[in-house]
């Protein structure tokens, strides 16, 4: 019992405590990445972190109770067909189409695309 | 070099003469009396206070106050000489045209006279206040040395500058009574008495003119003066509280005959941390976040919306600075992330900021002075303020704080999260700037004001108003300079006016 309690074997033991544990996470991050198919994916591929983005739109759903998802998802399609999504988002900025999300004032773009991450989350 | 004169030494029952009195030592009445020196006519300054602070002085300031939680009527104000100026922080910037507009969504403004009124007076009152050359925006020709403005897309906020009061060999902003106390001895035609408190406007049989002016000490001493002419320069709630009091004659009060006096008492709600700005680059030029030096004046960057904005928009005045470096939680950090990737910009070197700022109200009627049951200790009655804040008003605030977040965003230079909602959010939030204004408000009409455009009370020919109890509307920023400004004013018309 003496011997298998030597101080290199303790640290061999922390270390792998450690992995194990960054391990154990990761994995959790790539399975919750995994979302179902939804009717919006074309849309949604446009968001870096779409968990994040999920976050995002449960706020920007809270100010927009009666969030019309199939409605926005046809308005941001109509808006992507003729610019990208920075150019999108600045022109939103410049025509005052914003919409806020704890307080945040965002571009409404964003702001839609956040809440239809909500709504398939 | 003549001595102040201690008015607990003045023989008990002396009546004094005098062409103008001047009822109150602060930067109003001091301006005033500077102004006037060497003209031929006889001064004389009555300041309730000494050189310096005095426990019992002070408490001739108490009151009672209902409605909104405010400021104790001790601690927002000072009494002696230098008045306001020995605790003001120095912040100065002139008015802009637009306050003095009647608008038709503003209810109860307009003003009598115009900013050209008070143009030719503010360079005196700068130098006056100390407050360096006059730059404000032209510090734009300077600043960039420093770092760049905040790029701002197209929209109604815009950078803009305050400079601040330095007092000569100090870095404190210029107490009125420490640094003019020696000037004021040199005025030949002036004589200042010190702890000489008015307590009773005296109108002449009729009320049309003032003929005395009843001064007490808290000594015990009692005394007459008889001026010619006399100005109200002891701050918008002192002034509305002697008004009111003096109702030997009339029985409203002085200058109420349409119950004006005392309404529409205003400040400027200053909340904390109203908004987080945030910059996707991290980058702020140090004149945004202190102090700086430019072209020997004391500057500092805030965000104002512009005047077209506010006639367009519709929107009252605020001005908004950039207090701290905070931190953002983890839905911040996501919201920032999400925001600059849509906006094809790196957010890697984000910073956020904490911001500040001021507003402006609406005139109220019903947010007033008036006297309490209660006597002081040298009899007079005690003030009452009813405080009040309309949601609307903080509602500008917040519309103005959200143009600011979509010209970042247009700009992609960076984005704002609106700290501040609900009413409750924004009262646990609220400070004030001790300015105090509106009281004897300045209209055209008798019915809308209680000063004419030269500051007369209406009705009473020898009666003057001095200070920011004259203003109709009160715009964000700090009034000093402006108070400065008008009693200057006034002293130029007092002088055609006297001869």
């Amino acid at each position: 019992m003496k011997d298998f309690l030597t101080r290199r074997n303790l640290l061999i033991g922390a270390g792998g405590a450690v992995v194990f544990a960054g391990a154990v996470f990761e994995a959790t991050r790539l399975v919750r990445r995994r979302h179902a198919p939804s009717p919006y994916d074309d849309l949604l591929v446009r968001l870096d972190d779409r968990d994040a983005a999920a976050a995002i739109g449960e706020e920007v759903l809270v100010g927009t109770p009666d969030f019309d998802a199939p409605a926005a998802a046809g308005e941001l399609r109509a808006r992507f067909a003729h610019a990208g999504m920075a150019q999108t988002a600045a022109g939103d900025a410049a025509q005052g189409r914003l919409v806020e999300a704890h307080g945040w004032v965002l571009p409404e773009t964003l702001g839609l695309l956040c809440a239809l991450a909500a709504k398939t989350a | 070099m003549s001595a102040f004169i201690d008015a607990r030494t003045v023989p008990e029952g002396t009546v004094l003469e005098t062409d103008l009195a001047i009822i109150g030592g602060g930067p109003a009445g001091i301006s005033m009396a500077l102004a006037l020196a060497g003209a031929p006519f006889r001064v004389m300054l009555l300041e309730s206070g000494g050189l310096g602070f005095d426990a019992k002085t002070q408490a001739l300031y108490d009151g009672t106050k209902t409605g909104v939680s405010y400021l104790g009527l001790q601690v927002s104000r000072m009494r002696y000489l230098g008045g306001g100026t020995n605790i003001w922080g120095g912040w100065s910037r002139p008015m802009d045209r637009i306050e003095f507009e009647e608008r038709g969504w503003m209810p109860h403004s307009g003003w009598p006279f115009g900013l050209e009124a008070l143009q030719p007076h503010y360079p005196r009152a700068q130098a006056l206040c100390e407050a360096g050359p006059w730059l404000y925006e032209k510090a734009e020709k300077w600043s960039p040395e420093m770092g760049p403005m905040i790029a701002l897309g197209e929209g109604g906020v815009a950078t803009r500058w305050f400079q601040f009061s330095k007092m000569r060999g100090s870095f404190l902003p210029t107490h009125f009574g420490l640094r003019y106390a020696d000037d004021l001895r040199r005025v030949r035609n002036l004589s200042t008495y010190l702890h000489a408190n008015v307590t009773r406007l005296g109108l002449a049989r009729g009320g049309a003119r003032i003929d005395q002016l009843d001064v007490a000490t808290l000594s015990g001493r009692r005394f007459v003066v008889r001026p010619r002419f006399a100005v109200l320069a002891s701050g918008a709630i002192e002034i509305a509280r002697l008004m009111l009091a003096s109702n030997d004659v009339m029985a409203a009060g002085v200058g109420n005959a349409n119950d004006l006096v005392g309404r529409y008492f205003a400040d400027h709600p200053i909340p904390r941390d109203i908004a987080t700005l945030v910059l996707f680059d991290g980058k702020l030029a140090p004149y945004y976040l202190s102090n700086q030096t430019i072209e020997r004046a004391v500057m500092r960057a805030g965000l104002f919306p512009d005047e077209a904005y506010r006639r367009a928009r519709a929107v009252l005045d605020s001005s908004i600075t950039v207090e701290s470096v905070t931190k953002l939680d983890e839905l911040g950090n996501s919201t920032v992330a999400a925001t600059a990737a849509a906006l094809g910009v790196d957010a890697g070197n984000a910073v956020a900021y904490s911001l500040g700022g001021g507003c402006e109200v609406t005139p109220d009627p019903e947010r007033r002075i008036t006297l309490d049951g209660g006597r002081d200790a040298l009899g007079m009655p005690k003030v009452k303020l009813e405080m009040r804040l309309a949601d609307s008003d903080l509602a500008h605030f917040r519309d103005t704080l959200k143009e600011l977040g979509r010209q970042l965003l247009t700009s992609r230079a960076g984005m704002v999260r609106l700290n501040l909602k609900e009413r409750s959010q924004w009262l646990a939030e609220l400070d004030w700037g001790n300015h105090h204004m509106g009281t004897a408000r300045a209209h055209a009409d008798p019915k809308k004001g209680v000063v004419d455009a030269n500051l007369q009370v209406h009705g009473v020919s020898n009666l003057f108003v001095a200070g920011s109890a004259v203003y109709p509307t009160y715009g964000a920023v700090n009034p000093t300079l402006s108070i400065v400004a008008m009693a200057l004013r006034l002293a130029d018309h007092l002088k055609g006016r006297m001869r």
